[in-house]
């Protein structure tokens, strides 16, 4: 009666390997297997070895742009890259670490040295596997991702972002040290399409890629975005291959929108974490396999959600007493 | 089983009269078939006719109505499985619940907030929708009491919660007549509750663990002559909730389980965390929702989420064409051209008022499309630009004659100072970038050097 399972003859979802640990070549104390479904999400328990949906917590290394709301609730911390990285494995138990490059995003930015040296910290301050966010211009991003490739080789990062007009550097970098691309595309499910192709046609393969829709924050478009990604799930699930790779979702607009600026003082964080929280849920359930957030309590609150999701019998259903 | 438009056609009297209010008998069989009609409406068909047309043409899902008057709120009527494939129509109630056993003014206090909280939204009032008792003292005369407080302040709907038909008679003793919502008919109970809901016309909640269990209690209301349920598949966990609430919305819109094709019932306070289960509630499927009495935060939150997932997916949202003032701009400020797109507006909204740089900005008329679409679709043209320059008198409220343009709209740039004669400044192509740009391309340069 409770049979919810997709026709068998449907698709399923690639699997894509983050982070080695040290027998798989790298340095990480844990490796995640994410994708693999062949159903909507949280219809049925994890393929077997899949850990998913995860939490990654963002870091940068220039907090000049980060949300107010996240700095005032880190205090030092957030001065830190390293500790940064090591409070969001041991404080705040997210299963990832997403290092965002602001520093690139500076117009003088010149130090590519630097960057090296940053992810080689972050590498040795946690053990969890890594996302690196680099550069977002196409002049910076050949050096960027570079030195990021190079420092993290044999980790098995997941390198962002390819775009359609700016793929080929993060895909090289990703493709000579052995790391995996999120592939962002601008809502719209023949776009996400087109450059999973791109990025097939320069020999990146399927298990490497991650797409990521693009995700308006809730009041913000969020509705387009969850669409979209319950569009590119739906397509996946009924056998198209060039689609059926995870998906990765973050707003990073979440905690700055208007609600959470205008809130009374008393509210705004609770407001901001709110809507932060609602927007990764829904990503979530709609099939983002990993949901990158930037307030510490979100990570919290979105590990205990899933938890509670989660199927209690493997494909189970309405069977059972109380 | 669904019948096709054709099918139906045969059975109807091929008269065209019209007393149905449609032109022909083939259009009214085409609105059966998408279950827009009734089949009541044709004065010229028997009764075995009817029942035929009725069960295999009626909504997938019933259209449920909570409580009466202008808060009533009408759930339901849902026939898609994805927002993307159609749209979601009705978004789900979601009511705060209060307790018996509470002092008065305590629950005063929450039927209150639901009378009163408002959060208008790009030209919307969002609100919450009612108030749930729940029977916890098992004490019939204090939940008449409880019922009864909350109607002193209520005009909206009520779900009335208890297990006894002692409890719940005595609940409807005051607020019986506005039709509030009865839960729960179970296995145990529907006898003793189900005929309540028939007397006094309420919509009736049936709760069951197991899905064959629900459907047939169901059928053993609806065969009592109840004509509103609501399904409760008793979910003890949130991730139960989630795989019953879709398995009970696909058996009913493939019509394979008739007797599922009611509105889902939630109760979020019972999972943890909350507001997961608010969340996954107005994701997936709930047409009511019953929630704790929720602080600010997951109250704003819950209540944009409702009105993004029930925003209809095939309608760009667009705004008003015009000149918006930013801040409070003056004849020196900078005018932003942008497209009518909401999302463009509100993503560059938020950077401009973060920016606090004060402009004017013209929004032209591209039909909903965004920057780039508009611009690859050629809805963005300097045509356009000059017609709603001239159309919102820009000129008249700036001494210079600089126009700013998105990034994206940068192939544009040429033509658009031909045929305007304004000088045009190429933006950035991020929203996110506004500040940054108005900054140093802007405030830096019409700065006296210090």
């Amino acid at each position: 009666m409770a049979d919810v399972l997709p026709p068998a003859d449907a698709g399923s979802i690639d699997l894509v390997t983050l982070g080695a640990t040290r027998t798989e070549g790298g340095t990480r104390s844990v490796s995640y297997r994410i994708g693999g479904w062949d159903t909507l999400p949280f219809l049925a328990a994890p393929p077997a070895g899949v850990r998913s949906p995860l939490v990654a917590l963002e870091i940068c290394d220039d907090p000049r742009i980060w949300p107010q709301v996240v700095m005032r609730e880190l205090g030092d911390l957030s001065g830190d890259t390293a500790a940064w990285a090591r409070e969001a494995e041991k404080r705040f138990s997210a299963d990832l670490v997403r290092l965002v490059l602001t520093s690139t995003r500076d117009r003088a930015f010149s130090d590519f040295p630097a960057i090296g040296r940053t992810v080689e910290a972050v590498l040795s301050a946690t053990g969890l596997p890594l996302i690196i966010e680099g550069s977002s211009e196409a002049e910076r991003d050949r050096e960027v991702f570079q030195k990021c490739g190079e420092a993290g080789a044999g980790e098995r990062l997941l390198l962002g972002t390819a775009e359609a007009d700016r793929y080929r550097s993060v895909a090289a970098a990703a493709l000579a040290y052995g790391h995996s691309v999120i592939a962002q595309s601008p809502i719209d499910i023949n776009l996400a399409k087109q450059l999973n192709i791109l990025l097939r046609e320069i020999g990146v393969p399927h298990d490497r890629i991650v797409i990521d829709p693009y995700t308006g924050a809730l009041g913000y478009g969020f509705e387009y975005s969850y669409s979209v990604m319950e569009r590119i799930r739906d397509s996946a699930l009924k056998g198209d291959r060039d689609l059926a790779m995870p998906m990765i979702s973050q707003a990073p607009d979440s905690l700055t929108v208007k609600e959470v600026r205008e809130a009374p003082p008393e509210w705004q964080r609770d407001i901001a974490i709110r809507w932060e929280f609602g927007f990764a849920l829904s990503a979530a359930v709609a099939g983002a396999d990993i949901v990158s957030v930037r307030h510490p309590e979100s990570v919290r609150l979105l590990k205990t959600a899933f938890r509670s999701l989660s199927p209690v019998t493997p494909g189970g259903g309405g069977a059972g007493g109380a | 089983m669904a019948l096709k438009a054709l099918d139906i056609y045969k059975m109807l009297p091929k008269k065209n009269c019209k007393e149905c209010g449609y032109p022909t008998c083939l259009t009214f069989a085409m609105k059966l078939a998408a279950g827009k009609a009734d089949a009541d409406t044709c004065p010229y068909l028997d009764d075995a006719t009817k029942q035929i047309l009725r069960g295999a043409t009626r909504p997938p899902i019933q259209l449920v109505k909570l409580g009466v008057g202008e808060r009533s709120v009408p759930v339901g009527d849902e026939i898609v499985l994805f927002r993307h494939e159609k749209t979601f129509y009705h978004p789900p109630g979601i009511l705060f619940s209060v307790s018996d056993l509470w002092e008065k003014e305590r629950i005063v206090a929450a039927a209150e907030r639901v009378m009163a909280e408002v959060f208008p939204r790009v030209g919307e009032n969002l609100r919450f929708n009612g108030v749930a008792i729940r029977n916890e003292s098992r004490n019939p005369e204090a939940f008449g009491k409880a019922v009864a407080a909350v109607e002193e302040v209520a005009e909206f709907p009520e779900v009335l919660i208890s297990d006894s038909a002692e409890a719940l008679a005595s609940g409807l003793s005051f607020c019986g007549n506005y039709r509030p919502v009865i839960h729960a008919a179970t296995l145990d109970n529907h006898e003793a509750v189900a005929p309540l809901a028939k007397r006094f016309g309420c919509p009736l909640v049936v709760r069951a663990r197991d899905l064959g269990d629900l459907a047939r209690l169901a059928k053993a209301c609806t065969d009592l002559r109840v004509r509103d349920l609501i399904l409760d598949p008793a979910p003890a966990t949130l991730g139960e909730f989630l795989i019953r609430s879709t398995a009970i919305r696909k058996r009913a819109i493939d019509r394979s389980e008739p007797e599922l094709g009611h509105p889902v019932y939630l109760d979020a306070t019972a999972c943890v965390p909350e507001e997961a289960a608010i969340v996954t509630g107005i994701l997936k499927y709930a047409g009511v929702i019953v929630t704790s009495v929720l602080p600010p935060g997951t109250a704003r939150m819950v209540l944009t989420l409702r009105q993004n997932i029930y925003t209809d997916p095939q309608k760009p949202i667009q705004m008003t064409p015009g000149l918006y003032r930013v801040g409070e701009p003056g004849p020196d400020s900078p005018v932003l051209a942008t497209v009518n797109f909401s999302l463009t507006y509100f993503t560059l909204l938020g950077y401009l008022e973060a920016s606090r740089i004060p402009c004017h900005l013209l929004i032209v008329d591209t039909e909903g499309f965004s920057v780039l679409t508009a611009v690859a679709a050629g809805k963005l043209s300097e045509k356009l630009i000059k017609e709603s320059m001239e159309r919102f008198q820009v000129a008249g409220q700036v001494k210079h004659r600089i126009l700013i343009i998105p990034g994206y709209a940068a192939p544009l740039s040429g033509r658009i100072e031909e045929v305007t004669g304004w000088k045009v400044l190429v933006g950035p192509r991020d929203a996110a970038d506004i500040g940054e740009f108005l900054e140093k391309e802007w405030v830096a340069k019409n700065q006296p050097a210090p």
